[in-house]
């Protein structure tokens, strides 16, 4: 048979646990909050994703391209004198 | 929301939940051995046990929404239900849909462990040995950042934990403080039972 101050003991041992519990699930709920900021800072420091891929191919695009979207080609465009040539037909 | 933002969310919310998964197999894995102190009482293990698996629901809720929701990938609601059928990443993919399925059936049968009686809800709750190594290869095959030091060193961290105390609960075996006197009733039953 328990005495009462073993059972006041008990009940006293009981309550610091669950006070332990709460502080300890409050304690990793926070934790997570900012892990969550964390880990997303760390990992958009080590690979920022989209956002340098873009500005790359922008300006690469941009060098080859003309503003209208052609291509500039590569070899001399000449003008021709020569006579017309007339073409008939087609759509 | 900017499009990034959401993608860094995924990322942050796809790690926690490894690490807290993770913290509530060790967690469940302790409770069977019943491991106590004087200031930790057992059902400090259990109660920490079930809050965090709770808590991993959440974040793993955050990261599923963060990645449906992000334009990048288009992954559609169906991808976060049905395993595979994602056109993004289908097979890592469909790993991360089939781990949070198992964790989900396992937290729902332990709410409900009342309903369903002692051996059910045993049954379904083995599925945590399946969920948490699927969790980690879908980490590993789908994660952007699989192979950034940080988070190999979470991952690395995350393993070797939940396999010591694997290793541990094999080594220990049972700790059910009447398996002696079981042992001995059934072999006096066994006893009985030849004369």
């Amino acid at each position: 048979m328990e005495s009462g101050d073993m059972i006041q003991d008990r009940m006293r041992a009981r309550d610091a646990a669950m006070r332990l519990l709460n502080r300890l699930t409050a304690g990793a709920a926070v934790s997570a909050v900012v892990g969550v900021g964390l880990l997303g800072a760390i990992g958009a420091y080590t690979i920022p994703g989209t956002a340098s891929t873009s500005t790359s191919t922008a300006s690469s695009s941009s060098s080859t391209s003309s503003s209208s979207g052609l291509q500039t080609s590569t070899t001399p465009v000449t003008s021709s004198s020569s006579s017309g040539v007339a073409v008939s037909g087609g759509s | 929301m900017n499009n990034a933002l959401l993608w860094y969310a995924t990322r942050g919310a796809g790690a926690v939940s490894l690490v807290l998964l993770s913290a509530v197999v060790v967690l469940g894995i302790l409770s069977v051995l019943r491991v106590q102190s004087t200031g930790w009482p057992r059902f400090l293990t259990v109660g920490l046990h079930r809050n965090l698996a709770l808590m991993t629901l959440v974040f793993l809720a955050l990261h599923i929404i963060t990645a449906v929701v992000d334009p990048f990938t288009h992954l559609g609601w169906l991808a976060a239900v049905v395993p595979f059928s994602s056109h993004y990443r289908t097979f890592w993919l469909g790993l991360g849909t089939i781990a949070f399925e198992l964790l989900l059936a396992v937290v729902l049968t332990s709410l409900v462990r009342g309903l369903i009686g002692q051996s059910a809800w045993r049954l379904v709750h083995w599925l945590t040995y399946a969920c948490w190594p699927i969790a980690v290869l879908h980490g590993v095959g789908t994660g952007t950042d699989a192979w950034s030091a940080w988070l190999f060193t979470l991952q690395a961290i995350c393993v070797v934990a939940v396999l010591a105390a694997i290793a541990y609960r094999l080594m220990a075996g049972s700790r059910d403080p009447l398996a002696r006197e079981r042992s001995s009733f059934l072999a006096a039953v066994d006893r009985r039972e030849e004369r």
